[in-house]
């Protein structure tokens, strides 16, 4: 078993080599200053010469008006240098490839959408927004995983038992309907919907047991955590605790609800996991399609199979057949379809967090492809792309291990 | 999109009656079917697609939809053809300054508590002086306005009709979808034809490449491609900016696209590869090229023309998420598509939803429902059109 993961581990480097090239390819298309800014921030505008290649006479070092000349500039050919922007194309492929392993990852501009829009993370290194933005986006992950599996598993088993009853036709109107919502659609038409018909009958302003001085609903049903008014009033962060640092992450772990836990708060982390059900429905629900004809297909052939007849034949209930016998049996191709759905599920976030304002890295993505408050920022694109896909990566080997761990014919072949 | 054809399996009920053979056995009078024997398949798809009732209610939507794509000056009478109707408003409620310029559609509007001016204003919500409630009325001259109005920002004047804007975007949206689908679906017939035919290195190299690009989500695959090449591809001669961007995005989704079907033509072709007809084929001497071309791609398409049609539904809902994540690559009054109408619904309804953090929660739910469900429309009919083609070209499901 650990040799097979090992060998797993192993294959995973050429891949995530590859992926790197590819991002390389498209990197070395920009523009070099633009370059130059995502590796090593905006220039201060004390010196805002400093990704120029020639100096104009009386700029930073270069000297003024008695011999009037222009000169190289020496930060420009320093970066150059570092970056190996003035070598052949392979060793610049090679650094590349060497920042990226050493997460170099570039740093957030400052005059960027995203750096504009989330001013705390401003002018840092990538590799530090992505370490804060990225443990929310685990804890959402792993909320719709358990809604996806909770819900597709047994649906799928159910509708594959009671074939073409009235339970199967509403799995694959379910399953239809989630091929064709966007998931942002989805997302705004469930929160709308809330809005309107809980605002309509509760009103506009709500008291939850954890936020007795009221919040608006649409604070109550967005963003990652209460907002100040629940700690101090409307206006007034006077409570507002400390380890929710600038109210975009939180300390020690970066986990909202373990950090809420560790600190006492325990109402927090009960808000903070209410707060997730309804994205992670959201996202969960384009997946579930998805799944769900797998789960029932694959349920059908196994339920077609000798040993389920043997089964029965020894007087097994029907429902242990099902759960027990066929239902075992099938869930190994659940968990291979489900690792090539990663990709996809994980597409999903940045438009679920960003119609939710939720603190993860899909918000981050979302706001630096934009380019309405600024220009792209192109540092945390090609950042939040790479983080992307190693969370893919290994998602897909934890599948491979789970699948070898379910069939024994996959690790000892 | 990701493997759907991967679901076989004895999963559909038998088509109940007789099947053709039977019927022309019963029928011996009748003469048999003219044409080539690939003609005759063809029928025999037809048939069983037919009995399908989901299948053919997918494909009357989507004829309509097709008809409305070629027809859609016939459904907005006045309207210049290759523009949508940007109106503004005149006489707005609460002190509003009049927005027009010379040449717009204008269309007047008056506050709610108001007076109407005249007869053939539209009443708005007091606080937002440009969102028009959904109405079925048509108002020939002044660009009609039912299903309500999208407005970007309440205060722009980039406002147009949500029903010009989906009449004249379902062509765009069938052109943009059917050539992604198209390009993606032809490299990876090519690549996994020659990966799934040669093996060994060739093969190994191909998959790996195909590993690499499946590992990145799609989304944003696309999303790189357009954000780097888009500042600096304007240039191209010939193009204007839109075109280069559409051109981008269409290019980036095929980039995107291929490997699915690298895959599954792949899969395909190991398994033709071994037939008795491609042996003879070889042994008679054909060249290589001959027996891809000839033998191996036509007896191993089926599954890519299934996948490729349940695609052309899902490259919308794609489309429509990336200009949701703020790539204004169209400028909407000139280039309409369904799903970036629908994005744009989406972002407008946002600053609404936004509002409710000052307490005046209005939010017209129109904006998106109507672009929503004709989204939905689209893409499930697609799916539905794509499933019953499946079960109607795979003899192991009609069994």
């Amino acid at each position: 078993m650990w040799l097979y993961i090992v060998r797993r581990l192993i294959l995973l480097v050429p891949i995530i080599i590859g992926v790197m090239t590819i991002t390389f390819v498209l990197v070395s298309a920009l523009p070099v200053t633009d370059r130059l800014t995502a590796s090593f921030g905006d220039p201060s505008p004390k010196a805002p010469w400093i990704y120029e290649p020639t100096l104009a006479p009386g700029t930073g070092p270069c000297p003024g008006p008695p011999n009037n000349k222009s000169c190289p500039n020496p930060v420009y050919n320093r970066d150059i240098a570092i970056l190996g922007l003035n070598q052949p194309i392979f060793v610049q492929w090679g650094i590349y490839i060497y920042h990226s392993f050493t997460f170099n990852w570039g740093t957030v501009s400052n005059h960027s959408s995203a750096g504009l829009l989330l001013k705390p993370i401003q002018g840092l290194p990538v590799i530090q927004v992505l370490g804060w933005y990225l443990p929310y986006t685990i804890e959402l992950a792993i909320l719709s995983l358990l809604i996806i599996l909770a819900v597709s598993i047994p649906l799928g088993n159910l509708a594959a038992v009671n074939r073409n009853r009235p339970v199967d036709q509403a799995a694959r109107i379910m399953s239809f309907s989630g091929f064709a919502l966007p998931g942002f659609l989805l997302a705004s038409l469930v929160l709308a919907g809330a809005l309107i018909g809980i605002g309509s009958s509760v009103g506009y302003v709500v008291h939850t047991p954890w936020c007795p001085s009221g919040e608006l609903l649409y604070q109550e049903l967005t963003g990652s955590w209460p907002s100040t008014s629940c700690f101090g009033g409307i206006g007034g962060a006077v409570g507002y605790p400390s380890w929710l640092v600038n109210g975009i992450y939180t300390t020690p772990t970066g986990f909202p609800t373990i950090d809420a836990l560790i600190h006492g708060y325990y109402w927090l982390a009960f808000d903070t996991i209410v707060r997730m059900l309804l994205p992670a429905l959201v996202i969960a629900f384009g997946t579930i399609a998805i799944l769900l004809r797998f789960v029932r297909n694959s349920m059908l052939e196994v339920m077609n199979l000798d040993f389920v007849r043997t089964a029965r034949s020894e007087g097994i209930p029907e429902k242990t057949v099902v759960s027990r016998h066929a239902g075992r049996n099938s869930l190994n191709v659940t968990i291979t379809v489900m690792g090539l759905l990663f990709a996809f599920f994980i597409g999903g976030f940045p438009i679920i967090e960003d119609v939710f304002h939720l603190n993860g890295v899909g918000l981050i993505l979302a706001y630096s492809v934009q380019n309405t408050a600024g220009p792209i920022d192109y540092a945390l694109v090609f950042g939040t792309t790479l983080l992307f896909t190693f969370i893919v990566v290994f998602a897909n080997i934890i599948v491979d291990v789970l699948y070898a761990y379910l069939d024994p014919r996959v690790r000892l072949g | 999109m990701i493997g759907r054809t991967g679901e076989t399996g004895p999963t559909e009920p038998e088509p109940v009656g007789p099947s053709p053979d039977k019927a022309k056995a019963a029928a011996p009078v009748r003469r048999p079917l003219r044409g080539s024997p690939r003609l005759a398949q063809y029928k025999r798809t037809w048939y069983f697609l037919r009995r399908n009732t989901l299948a053919m209610v997918g494909l009357g939507v989507l004829v309509l939809f097709l008809v409305i794509a070629l027809y859609a000056a016939w459904f907005q009478p006045g309207l210049p053809w290759g523009q949508l109707n940007d109106f503004c408003s005149t006489n707005q409620g609460n002190g509003a300054p009049n927005d027009c310029v010379p040449g717009q559609a204008q269309i007047c509007t008056y506050a709610q508590g108001t007076t109407a001016p005249h007869a053939g204003c539209y009443q708005t919500p007091s606080a937002y002086p440009s969102v028009i409630p959904p109405t079925l009325t048509f108002a020939h001259g002044v660009g009609p306005l039912p299903l309500g109005s999208l407005t970007v920002l309440p205060t722009s004047t980039l406002s147009y009709s949500i029903y010009q804007g989906l009449l004249r975007g379902i062509d765009w949206t069938l052109i943009i979808s059917v050539s992604i689908v198209a390009g993606g679906a032809l490299a990876g017939l090519f690549l996994g034809a020659i990966s799934g035919y040669f093996g060994g290195v060739v093969d190994e190299v191909i998959m790996r490449i195909v590993d690499i690009f499946l590992s990145i989500p799609q989304v944003l695959f696309v999303i790189i491609v357009v954000a780097v090449f888009s500042s600096t591809s304007h240039s191209i001669a010939g193009l204007d900016a839109t075109a280069t961007d559409v051109l981008l995005v269409i290019v980036g989704f095929m980039a995107v696209w291929w490997p699915f079907y690298t895959r599954l033509v792949r899969g395909q072709v190991l398994v033709t590869r071994e037939q008795k007809y491609v042996e003879a084929a070889r042994a008679s001497g054909a060249s290589r090229g001959r027996i891809i071309s000839r033998h191996i791609v036509p007896n191993s398409v089926y599954p890519v023309f299934i996948q490729m049609s349940l695609d052309v539904g899902t490259v919308p809902l794609f489309l429509a998420a990336l200009a949701f994540l703020g790539f204004k690559f169209f400028p909407t009054q000139y280039f309409p598509e369904v799903g970036v109408i629908a994005a744009l619904s989406v972002t407008n309804l946002q600053g609404f939803l936004d509002g409710c953090q000052v307490g005046i929660c209005y939010i017209p739910w129109w904006q998106i429902l109507i672009p929503g469900l004709t989204l939905f429309a689209y893409a499930i009919s697609v799916n539905f059109l794509a499933d019953g083609l499946r079960d109607a070209l795979d003899p192991r499901l009609r069994r």
